[in-house]
């Protein structure tokens, strides 16, 4: 994908601002207590996307929504295991530590927070661009990372060789990535669609 | 001896002949891992094929693995090229989940069934036996080939070791 410097640095601010809109959200969901860090965007060669989050064998806790309507990809949030049990703590508002292992609970609370994130975020692009972004319900996987990253990766790689990846991280207590794929076209679509409305 | 370790990426293929060689690829998903080993020669390959079929191709990078076809003919080659015996071949699948069950999301995350299914055509194609099948589930899974022995160890989380 090439991209103008200029259609770049589009993208880079509606990305943040999208970021943004979500990180409220969840800050408001948890008093406050998660806040989402600058993020960096990059066109990572698909082959290295399994490897990002420590290595393909770390076990990681992913919290999957796929991006439907006028533009389609994959929205991905993805914490280490012990991140993943504090972002519960955090949710359920008990010290961080309390939560030792995901259960159901802790399960339908990270479902949760991907919700909320990945609505803020969909909102937020189709309120600047008019596109109609739809987010699926979440699903929750705890694996490794390389087998969750390349299940994702595989669809994209029947267009590309290349993905936008979206990485962000939350405040020290829960640290994990936020990625956003989004396929070849689509991303030509939101390019077109934010050139539009410069 | 000491065991030397060869990660198997998306798409790549490696192959093994050096004793303490062990093959591995890392977290498969909705990929297969296909390893081709002659018993006899001690030679193996690993493939970590990644879509089954090349016609579906519209990328630029042409890595001979990721694709079931391409995948399969190319660890053949290999494999025979490193002093493996074309009749002793043997091959072993694992791999192929469907890691994200999404609701709304369609069939198209289910690459996992097709690219096992492709694999397993190929080989018959090729006339290569398929001794050990491994696919499908929801689960990821690691898998090393030991080259001096031929054993083939999947790993996976929660769900332990198993050979095959």
């Amino acid at each position: 994908m090439n991209l103008q410097t200029s259609e770049f640095d589009i993208l880079q601010s509606i990305v943040i601002r999208a970021l943004e809109d979500s990180a409220r959200s969840l800050s408001s969901m948890t008093t406050g207590a998660i806040q989402m860090q600058n993020p960096r965007l990059s066109f990572l060669p698909l082959n290295v996307v399994p490897g990002i989050a420590g290595g393909p064998a770390t076990v990681v806790c992913a919290v999957y929504l796929g991006i439907e309507g006028d533009l389609s990809g994959h929205l991905m949030l993805l914490f280490g295991l012990q991140s993943a049990c504090g972002l519960v703590d955090l949710l359920m508002e008990q010290p961080v530590g309390t939560t030792a292992d995901l259960d159901e609970i802790g399960i339908s609370a990270l479902a949760e927070t991907g919700n909320v994130c990945g609505s803020g975020f969909m909102n937020a692009i189709s309120d600047r661009t008019g596109l109609k972004v739809i987010p699926t319900t979440p699903a929750v996987v705890v694996d490794m990372a390389g087998a969750i990253l390349e299940s994702v990766v595989t669809e994209l790689y029947l267009n590309g060789d290349e993905v936008l990846v979206i990485e962000t991280g939350f405040n020290g207590e829960v640290p994990g990535h936020f990625l956003l794929m989004p396929d070849t076209d689509s991303m030509a679509r939101l390019v077109a669609a934010l050139e539009a409305i410069q | 001896m000491i065991a030397e370790t060869f990660p198997v990426g998306l798409g790549e293929l490696k192959v093994g002949s050096r004793s303490g060689q062990v093959l591995v690829c890392y977290g498969l998903g909705s990929c297969v891992g296909l390893t081709l080993y002659d018993p006899v020669a001690h030679v193996g390959a690993m493939v970590h094929v990644v879509l089954p079929d090349s016609s579906l191709n519209r990328g630029q990078d042409s890595l001979p693995g990721k694709f079931a076809d391409t995948g399969v003919k190319a660890a053949i080659d290999e494999v025979l090229r490193a002093g493996a015996n074309r009749a002793r071949l043997v091959a072993r699948i694992a791999g192929g989940a469907r890691m994200l069950n999404v609701v709304g999301a369609g069939t198209k995350l289910d690459i996992g069934a097709r690219n096992s299914e492709a694999v397993r055509a190929q080989l018959q194609l090729h006339k290569i036996r398929l001794a050990a099948d491994d696919t499908g589930g929801t689960y990821g899974r690691t898998l090393q080939l030991f080259i001096d022995t031929g054993r083939l160890l999947v790993s996976t989380v929660g769900r332990g070791e198993r050979e095959l």
